[in-house]
């Protein structure tokens, strides 16, 4: 391989473990904050206290310790998630939830700072380098006591302006609280419910898949009637290179033969039919050690396999 | 006297563990029917790979325990030895390692030689949705009839993957259906080629295919990949997995590999697969009118997708000069059931004209039914997983 390759070769590796990493990552999000929690939901030492929620967007497991939290965004390396902690692995679609009591010695979730209830609140989460902002989110003074700011749908983020997709919980039936839990619950597949209400009898699938079947092997087809096309054109010209030096080949040819070309011929005939006459009339008897022999061979003594 | 009873009193708790005690009419009526399939398989060489595994994994499945003793044996039981290997079935990953075995098995040079035998492949996928459709009239929801028309696609494989994730309850029927027809290819397809074509278009000789190139063989799977898995992701295991396959063993590096996906890692897969889903119909899961639906379903998939296999040629032929005519009878080698349905082209053909071998012609369409069911398998995941 020469050394152009490798490099290449490298440069993807790199390229591949860098979107590999950032990819991860990328999956972690906010998505639920209380700030002033006086009677909603208790943490392991039986207190109310403010809350983040952080959601695993991806369908695989994510490891978070090294990230950071923070509410101040000159110091965004203000709460790193401690390493060594088998519960900072978040499972794919799975929540954790960190209590912000400004008592970090109470465990891993436990972290040192505090939200402030009647004032903006803004919450940052960054990656392991502690330059990389993750997700933030700013929570309104407005929200009440025992309110959650919370993503409407988990994980989901509006690129344009992520504040459209959050909203105000007050805990009632259609804006419920869910620390540690999915936003929104799902109880049946909304494609499903779809298809049965717009789709009776199959024929819109029908119709719809099959084009995607015909388009998929369409393309597949043009594509290798276009390189079969190209393919023989290629081979069309390499035979017509072949000819044309063939051709020029045997120009050359006509030439007369030089000397040293005669000569040449008439040594390799010579060899050929002088050099060999007493090898042909030696006998060579080597000896042959056969380890083996059928009388001690195991498979003798076995059943052979059935054959029908 | 106290001996006595100790030791009647331990035969009898011994008794109410044995499958005596515990077998039920549906227990027996399965047990008959994976006798019935090893019988088919041997007797008279029926899909034999799959049928024997199979069969007996239906013994296996249906021998009768004490379901509340605790004995981790049963393959729905956490953590048993047989449900540990069922979760290649359950997470569907020993369809995408049997497709690395057939990718790696397949030669597509028929299909690279002749693309336009590509759309054939993908008219016979109409089966599944033919199937489709009646599922739905009959009664079963979306995601249940998807799954129970991917039969049509004639592909074992593509069928477990989708009904694991679509109707995992109707898994073990489905699989079961997808394999009993594929191995009654041979006495399904016949009858409807012959109804569907004259006797003119059974003796329509094809030219010969262009040899293919090293390269062209190579570049396929590649471009098989991009192409397809752009358009449907959601195919990518299994589509994956096949060009893979494929890859490896026209590359001409990777030989070892080749053989290894082609032989010894396809075999365990196709053992293990075979077993946990014979194993997976329990009579109580099995013997409901659904799986009755699905037979049926199953055996209208294969009827449909062999006749529309075989009127797309003929309409195609429509469009198609006199010289490049393409014979009717590879129509039907559209559904994935490779490479019997090849074969039956190839047979009907002779029989017609014992000089007109439509094996290698047969075999564009086969191998593109492979993509096409597998592509139709990522369409219905993507609108209804």
């Amino acid at each position: 391989m020469n050394r152009k390759a490798v490099i290449l070769l490298f440069g993807c590796l790199l390229l591949c473990g860098a979107s590999v990493f950032a990819q991860g990552r990328r999956a972690i999000c906010i998505n639920e904050v209380m700030v002033q929690n006086d009677s909603n939901y208790i943490d392991d030492y039986g207190r109310y206290q403010a809350w983040i929620e952080l959601f695993n967007s991806a369908y695989a497991p994510i490891e978070i310790s090294s990230m950071y939290l923070t509410n101040d965004k000159n110091n965004p390396k203000m709460y790193p998630v401690p390493r060594m902690d088998v519960n900072t692995e978040i499972p794919g679609r799975q929540h954790v939830v960190f209590w912000a009591d400004n008592e970090p010695n109470k465990g891993t979730f436990h972290i040192n700072f505090k939200l402030e209830p009647g004032k903006d609140n803004w919450i940052g989460l960054y990656d392991a380098d502690g330059k990389t902002l993750i997700d933030e989110v700013l929570v309104p003074a407005s929200l009440g006591a025992n309110q959650s700011y919370a993503r409407k749908q988990d994980g989901v983020k509006n690129e344009d302006n992520d504040a459209e997709a959050w909203e105000v919980r007050d805990g009632s039936d259609e804006k419920y609280i869910t620390p540690e839990s999915n936003n929104i619950i799902i109880d049946s597949n909304e494609k499903i419910e779809m298809f049965v209400e717009h789709d009776r009898y199959g024929i819109g699938m029908t119709v719809i898949s099959m084009l995607i079947v015909f388009v998929c092997l369409l393309i597949l087809s043009l594509a290798f009637r276009a390189i079969g096309k190209f393919n023989a054109k290629l081979a069309q010209r390499k035979r017509e290179e072949a000819t044309g030096a063939l051709a020029s080949a045997a120009e050359v040819d006509r030439d007369p033969d030089s000397g040293e070309e005669i000569a040449a011929v008439c040594m390799a005939l010579h060899e050929h039919l002088n050099m060999h006459d007493h090898e042909d009339l030696v006998l060579t008897i080597n000896k042959v050690k056969r380890a083996y022999s059928p009388w001690n061979s195991k498979i003798y003594s076995l059943r052979e396999l059935p054959h029908k | 006297m106290e001996l006595i009873n100790f030791l009647g009193q331990n035969l009898a708790d011994f008794w109410s563990f044995t499958g005596f005690a515990n077998a039920t009419p549906g227990h027996i009526v399965m047990l008959c029917v994976g006798l019935f399939f090893i019988w088919l398989a041997i007797k008279h060489d029926f899909e034999p790979l799959l049928l024997v595994p199979i069969g007996f994994g239906i013994l296996v499945g249906n021998i009768p325990f004490k379901i509340d003793a605790g004995l981790e044996v049963g393959i729905y039981e956490e953590g048993s030895v047989l449900n540990i290997l069922y979760n290649g079935v359950s997470a569907g990953w020993y369809p995408p390692l049997i497709f690395l075995g057939i990718g790696a098995m397949t030669d597509f040079s028929a299909l690279i030689a002749n693309p336009k035998l590509m759309l054939i492949g993908a008219a016979a996928q109409f089966g599944i949705f033919g199937a489709y459709i009646v599922a739905l009239a009959i009664g079963f929801a979306p995601d249940q009839a998807a799954a129970i028309a991917i039969i049509g696609g004639a592909d074992g494989p593509t069928a477990i993957f989708l009904s694991s994730k679509l109707a995992p309850n109707l898994m073990g029927a489905i699989a079961v259906s997808a394999y009993s027809y594929m191995a009654l290819v041979p006495v399904i397809q016949p009858p409807i080629m012959k109804l569907l074509t004259t006797k003119k278009e059974r003796l329509i000789r094809m030219k010969p295919a262009r040899a293919v190139s090293q390269n062209e063989k190579i570049m396929f799977p590649i471009i098989g990949l991009l192409l397809t898995c752009f358009v449907v992701p959601s195919a990518l295991p299994l589509l994956g997995m096949l060009f893979f396959g494929n890859l490896l063993r026209e590359s001409g590096v990777t030989t070892r590999l080749a053989k290894t996906a082609s032989n010894a890692l396809n075999d365990i897969i196709v053992m293990l697969l075979g077993l946990t889903v014979g194993a997976s119909t329990q009579a109580s899961e099995f013997l409901t009118w659904s799986t009755l639906g699905i037979f049926f379903l199953g055996f209208m998939a294969f009827v449909i997708a062999s006749a529309s296999g075989v009127l797309f040629v003929k309409i195609f032929n429509l469009m198609l000069p006199k010289s490049k005519k393409i014979n009717p009878l590879i129509g039907n080698a559209g559904v994935s059931a490779v490479p019997m349905s090849a074969r039956i082209s190839n047979n009907i053909g002779l029989q017609y004209d014992p000089n007109n071998y439509l094996l290698m012609h047969a075999m564009g369409p086969n191998v593109a039914g492979v993509i096409g069911s597998a592509v139709a398998a990522g369409a219905l995941l993507g609108f209804l997983g």
